[in-house]
């Protein structure tokens, strides 16, 4: 067992990783009541292409990742959320592009808790009934989310900047595909992505890291699995410039809703490297559109934007992109706005003064979020995944330099890669 | 978990030292009568505070005070709990020994909090026009923005068919139609309203103590002469004449079925942990009688819950179906609902419900905001039970005592969302 400490932040890691490939960290967190865990695959919405070792590689339907994730709490007798109920323990999954992550949070029965976790993960249980009548139900879901115009206005951006990557295809996929999905599929697809080697198991809270770890030993040393092969995914290339760009939905709302999306036509650094890269951008973003900004007010005053402006940067070894844009009366103004504002700064380049105030707001944000077992989790996975270290950020934010975002200023901002999405109402 | 009380000012003062967190966290409680008359401009007070304050008159620099105080989150809502309405202010800062501050950040996030609140920015006896004429803007497109989010939409509609002839149909946010009427000179004179009349309530929890917060709010909070208006709790007996069924249509791709119920018991009553038992087994969790047999059982839904309002007494359940199946999903809402009063309850039900609740009654003790939450519940309803004593009450609660709550569950209003297609 590894111990890594964190002195700037308080926190001390316990690391192991099993004969079967699973990784285990534990986070103990002194005095709390409340025991959270993860038990995540690197297996998302994106990972529809696929193979294992020598074996053909298969294409699977759109939205097959979270269809299991949903058909995971079935057990033989029945449902696991009643298991986790009479041990007093809220569970929950979540499926995003990159990974599906089982999670409980108890403060008692902690290790029967930890043990059910590990075991209902471990063990699929899909029969052609079952996954019929799951189809009804993802339906529902699929058309709550196609009612929300925050997630239409999202993906239409995607759509609208990607043009192969299955990025743009929603984590649920369609009513259509979902309907294409089966009990062999399910199997093929547990049975590439759910082999220890490919998970991570993260605990936090007021536990003892010893105790955790031998429970989580033996757990693993008393199944067998099959030997570690390698998984292949394969996404077609990706060509650099964007789909299309302008892509408008309509669905009634009570104003327009705009996201502006740069697409960055190749990524080219990976782990750290691509760490440091989203900071210094995460910052530049803030610099720019944060609401401390001279634009964010100037903006905010002449009615063009409201509370709702925001911003954000993901990427990946795959992807990267960033997105602007909130609730607007004017569409196309606010457009506009954005982007003769950003055609200025890249003459001017960031002030200093601005730069310094907004590394500051970041490095404490950093800090705070450090107080939630769940964010911990949450990003500690998946900084994790991408062969990274999430306590490296907060070095990151502090060697930040002023050169170092406006040189990302001019990479990050080519106006050929920008691609719109608007939600707004029908015209009547 | 002990809150450490005293008074400033009128000014209720709680404080929670412990060095559990990272943070401190602060937030100020003001209760003021929920009613037609003010509901709109007691909503846009805490809006148009956030522009400027005496000493710093321009957003701008308030919004930068906040990065330099490491990035301190601040904010506001705005909600009800029974016939009051509540402002409520937010801040959050980290905790001086991870970064190496000149001043005390505990410090600096009080005078934030203290001089948004006490010393706004005041020209000619007035708020600045053009702040308030903004900020009715941003209220005006936060009112009409409900319609965009259909679960909460059908959510408020159903409580406002349901108490029409009750403050609580008011929306917290306030009205569309009162916006007009707000100008700066009536805003400001409905401040000065408000602070003299406003029950004040403020939380901090973190690494201090109440000697140093109390010190921190006499410099920097100046109140003036007040008369804090008693808290008027909302009485939670209700006889139901009649059932209201109300259909709406608009175009949405989902129907969205929504029942509001009267429990009769509330957040003062004597059998309040049972109440909360019961909502649990109804249908707050994913083994409650609502998932398994709307969703698991007839896959007629994503979600079908209900959650409960202990201060004014109603449970309200939510799902989203297609248009065809309400009846059928209708009908089997309403039977789980019968089920309950008839005492058909599994011990296997009951345990589970009472190990979550126990779970979640603990897992407060983690949360800072969780902790002054159910301190300010207590604080409002009049009631002084810990989070350890409703354990205790929760962990003895039998089938028996939730049927009797049961009995006195009565529904009041069906509420249904539906495409502009059909009838």
């Amino acid at each position: 067992m590894d111990i890594l400490q964190y002195d700037a932040v308080e926190e001390t890691l316990y690391r192991e990783v099993l004969p079967n490939g699973l990784e285990v960290i534990v986070l103990p967190k002194p005095g709390f009541q409340k025991t959270y865990a993860t038990f995540a695959t690197k297996y998302g919405s994106i990972d529809n292409h696929f193979s294992v070792g020598d074996n053909p590689p298969i294409k699977v339907p759109d939205g097959i990742a979270h269809f299991l994730e949903h058909k995971m709490f079935e057990e033989p007798e029945g449902d696991i959320f009643a298991t986790f109920a009479k041990q007093g323990a809220a569970a929950n999954a979540f499926t995003s592009f990159d990974r599906t992550v089982y999670l409980f949070s108890a403060t008692e029965q902690i290790d029967e808790n930890l043990t059910t976790l590990i075991n209902f993960v471990q063990n699929p249980y899909f029969t052609d009934q079952n996954v019929d009548k799951e189809k009804g139900i993802i339906e529902q879901e699929i058309n709550m989310y196609s009612d929300n115009a925050d997630w239409r206005v999202y993906y239409g951006l995607f759509e609208a900047m990607y043009q192969k990557h299955p990025i743009s295809i929603d984590i649920a996929g369609t009513v259509e595909s979902i309907y294409k999905i089966d009990k062999d599929t399910l199997y093929r697809c547990y049975n590439t992505f759910y082999h220890p080697s490919n998970m991570l198991l993260f605990i936090v809270g007021g536990v003892d890291a010893e105790q955790m770890m031998e429970l989580v030993r033996s757990n693993q040393a008393s199944k067998t699995f099959t030997p570690i092969e390698e998984i292949n995914r394969f996404f077609e290339p990706e060509p650099g410039p964007i789909k299309e760009r302008k892509k408008t939905i309509q669905l009634p709302v009570s104003l327009p809703k705009v996201m502006l999306g740069f697409k960055e036509p190749e990524v080219t650094l990976s782990g750290e490297e691509l760490v440091k890269q989203e900071v210094v951008s995460k910052v530049m973003l803030d610099v720019l559109f944060g609401s401390s900004s001279a634009f964010y007010q100037r903006l905010y005053d002449q009615q063009l934007i409201y509370d709702s402006f925001g911003f954000e940067y993901n990427c990946s070894e795959q992807y990267a992109f960033s997105v602007i844009g909130g609730d607007t009366p004017q569409p196309d103004t606010l457009i506009e706005e954005i982007s003769h504002y950003v055609k200025e700064t890249l003459k001017t380049g960031i002030n200093e003064q601005n730069f310094n105030r907004i590394k500051r707001k970041k490095i404490g944000s950093y800090l705070r979020m450090l107080n939630s077992p769940e964010a911990i989790a949450s990003e500690f996975t998946k900084f994790r995944f991408r062969d990274c270290d999430m306590f490296n950020v907060l070095k990151y934010y502090e060697e930040c330099t002023l050169a170092d975002v406006n040189q990302r200023l001019v990479d990050h901002f080519n106006f050929d890669q920008l691609a719109i999405s608007i939600v707004e109402s029908p015209k009547a | 978990m002990d809150f450490q009380k005293g008074t400033v000012q009128s000014l209720n003062v709680h404080v929670l030292p412990t060095n559990r967190f990272k943070t401190f966290t602060i937030t100020l409680f003001a209760g003021t009568p929920l009613q037609e008359e003010t509901v709109t401009s007691t909503a846009l007070i805490p809006y148009v505070l956030r522009r400027g304050t005496a000493n710093k008159p321009e957003t701008i620099a308030l919004r930068e005070q906040l990065d330099e105080l490491y990035g301190a989150g601040f904010g506001f809502n705005i909600t009800k709990r029974g016939n009051t309405q509540f402002v409520q202010f937010r801040m959050d800062v980290i905790n001086d020994r991870f970064v190496k501050s000149e001043v005390s950040l505990l410090s600096e996030a009080i005078k934030y909090v203290g001089q948004m609140v006490t010393h706004p920015l005041v020209e000619n006896g007035q708020f600045r026009p053009a702040y308030v004429d903004a900020e009715k803007q941003t209220l005006q497109k936060q009112l009409e923005s409900v319609i965009n989010d259909k679960i909460r939409y059908a959510s408020e509609r159903c409580m406002e068919e349901m108490c029409a002839n009750e403050p609580y149909r008011l929306n917290a946010a306030g009205r569309l139609e009162d916006l007009p009427h707000v100008d700066a000179r009536t805003l400001f004179e409905r401040y000065q309203q408000w602070l003299s009349e406003a029950q004040l309530d403020i939380y901090v929890v973190g690494d201090t103590t109440l000697e140093e917060v109390i010190g921190y709010i006499e410099q920097y909070f100046s109140l003036p002469d007040r008369s804090p208006r008693p808290y008027e709790r909302a009485d939670v007996q209700y006889n139901v004449d009649e059932v209201k069924t109300i259909v709406e249509q608009l175009d949405v791709n989902q129907g969205k079925l929504n029942l509001g119920l009267r429990m009769n018991t509330g957040y003062a009553s004597p059998n309040y942990a049972a109440a909360l038992v019961y909502n649990g087994i109804l249908g707050g969790y994913p083994h409650s009688k609502l998932f398994v047999n709307v969703r698991e059982k007839e896959s007629l839904a994503y979600y079908c819950a209900s959650r409960l309002d202990g201060h004014k007494g109603i449970l309200s359940i939510q799902s989203g179906i297609e248009f065809a199946n309400y009846e059928k999903a209708l009908k089997i809402i309403e039977q789980q609902i019968a089920e309950m009063k008839a005492g058909n309850i599994t011990d296997v039900e009951l345990s589970q419900t009472i190990a979550m609740l126990s779970n979640s009654l603990r897992e407060m003790f983690d949360s800072a905001n969780d902790m002054l939450g159910f301190d300010f519940n207590n604080r409002y309803a009049n009631t002084n039970r810990t989070i350890e004593q409703l354990l205790t009450e929760v962990q003895t609660i039998s089938i028996s005592d939730v049927q009797t709550v049961a009995q006195q569950v009565e529904l009041d209003t069906i509420y249904f969302l539906r495409d502009r297609q059909g009838v």
